[in-house]
């Protein structure tokens, strides 16, 4: 009435019924919320891997097509600047790569000596049966660091076996660990992940000890070494190898097919809690970042 | 006159399909990519599923439009599911309890202006990270450490596109009825 005398259009208020919290679309909500809960439900005892199965077959191809188109448009920088220039880089990484390696194994081999160890795969340059799989899709969630290789059971793979990958100029090193396998498809939990939890060594000069490394990623960092002797020297830039020990138990566990020395990082930060040395690592390898990895079948003894 | 029906039910069903088929086309976008360098990934569905509620909220029949959403929370939560390698009904139910929030607060607003997209948002995007991380029985040990490195982050890449996408499925609807 006011705005009529005021001379003013009337801002008309269209009564709607609240038809969004209505009965029906009620019942279809929590229906469907209680469905979600019985497939969560069937999944966790393996009722539906048959169907999971499938259909990841039938998607795994698009998104393999999808990373694909990804990975060319982010290389798509590399076409710019010298091309003699890029030459150079590539070789200078090869080499910088070559002796990084060197250098790791020679420090092993150090340890490995003075412990009167044998350890014949050090002195080669792949002790490891590998097999290349592509990184096909990662995890669309902030609280999980999962990727999804094009690699599963009719591969050979199982679960607990170790997944590499290499950073151009670095070793080749862990980038997680097979978490579960489908018959084309394999879940593979990556070294950042909170849940992730691997035997470390530790090596400085021609001492070594050995630790936990635990993945930090969801709690701001990437990884940390825990639970080392206090009496242990560290210092930053030293370098951790898998202690392969699930392997030497020689038990039927998964991570029994982990292989020791299998690079991982080096350490950044170092902090002493108690009896015992904690210290933030770096990865050799960013397990965030791989496109392409390796997974070790199995170890020349 | 005999066979009105059996044809109605062929486009019904063929409609549904295309439908599911783009949900899954926007998944696997989402999970291939949209991944940052930084490891966050734009929540692509999420989004799509909390503006297409509150487009729906607004629309001349509410309740046909939130029930379609209801239908794209549930086939792109299946796609999520199966390529971010969790239980099957993990995505689902985290994009279903998005959406009630966003229902049940909405219900008896006006949807218009800036605010009430990205509130919705603000609202709706944590729920979704809460129900994965609870779903997925990956506990936090420090909730704080948690809000502040997966929540926060999250948040942040959800909100940034909410306004885009938002006006850009008014427009599209729009334009669909002004053709319609």
């Amino acid at each position: 009435m006011r705005d009529f005398l005021d001379d003013r259009p009337i801002k008309l208020r269209r009564d709607r019924p609240a038809a969004t919290t209505s009965g029906r679309l009620m019942f279809v909500v929590v229906g469907l919320c209680l469905l979600s809960g019985l497939l969560i439900l069937l999944d966790r005892q393996g009722w539906m891997g048959v169907v999971r199965t499938s259909l990841q077959q039938a998607l795994v191809p698009v998104a393999r097509v999808g990373t694909n188109l990804r990975d060319s448009a982010t290389g798509m920088t590399a076409f710019l600047g010298d091309a003699g220039l890029r030459e150079r880089i590539t070789q200078l990484e090869l080499e910088n790569s070559r002796l990084h390696e060197e250098l790791l194994r020679y420090q092993q081999a150090q340890v490995e000596n003075l412990f009167l160890r044998q350890q014949l795969a050090i002195e080669q340059k792949h002790p490891w049966k590998l097999l290349g799989a592509e990184v096909i899709v990662r995890a669309p969630d902030a609280g999980r660091r999962v990727v999804l290789l094009a690699r599963g059971a009719q591969d050979g793979l199982s679960s607990g076996m170790a997944v590499i990958g290499q950073s151009p100029g670095g070793p080749a090193a862990l980038v997680g660990i097979v978490e579960s396998v489908n018959h084309a498809t394999a879940e593979v939990l990556l070294l950042t992940d909170v849940s992730s939890q691997i035997s470390g060594r530790v090596l400085h000069g021609e001492r070594t000890s050995v630790g936990l490394v635990q993945g930090q990623w969801q709690l701001g960092s990437r990884m940390r070494l825990v639970q080392v002797d206090r009496t242990m020297p560290l210092a930053p830039g030293d370098p951790i190898l898998t202690a392969g020990l699930t392997a030497s138990l020689g038990l039927p566990l998964n991570l029994a097919t982990v292989p020791p020395n299998i690079p991982i990082g080096t350490i950044e930060q170092i902090e002493t809690i108690e009896q015992y040395q904690q210290a933030e690592l770096r990865p050799f390898v960013d397990p965030d970042q791989v496109r392409y990895v390796w997974v070790i079948l199995s170890q020349d003894d | 006159m005999g066979d009105t029906q059996p044809r109605r039910l062929e486009e019904l069903l063929a409609r549904e399909l295309l439908r599911g088929l783009t949900i899954v086309g926007l998944g696997l976008v989402q999970v291939t990519l949209l991944i940052t360098p930084l490891g966050f990934s734009v929540p692509l569905l999420l989004l799509i599923t909390v503006c297409k509620v509150l487009v729906s909220v607004d629309s001349p029949s509410p309740e046909r439009d939130i029930l379609r959403t209801l239908r794209l929370a549930l086939y792109g939560g299946i796609t999520l599911d199966l390529l971010s390698a969790t239980d099957l009904g993990v995505h689902i139910l985290a994009l279903l309890l998005a959406t009630l929030f966003v229902m049940l607060v909405t219900h008896r607003l006006r949807v218009e202006g800036l605010f009430i997209p990205l509130f919705a948002m603000l609202g709706a995007s944590p729920i979704y990270e809460l129900t994965l991380t609870l779903a997925s029985d990956s506990r936090p040990t420090d909730w704080l450490i948690y809000s502040r490195f997966i929540l926060l982050p999250a948040l942040f890449m959800a909100l940034i596109p909410t306004l885009p996408i938002y006006f850009s499925l008014r427009w599209l609807l729009h334009r669909q009825k002004e053709k319609g």
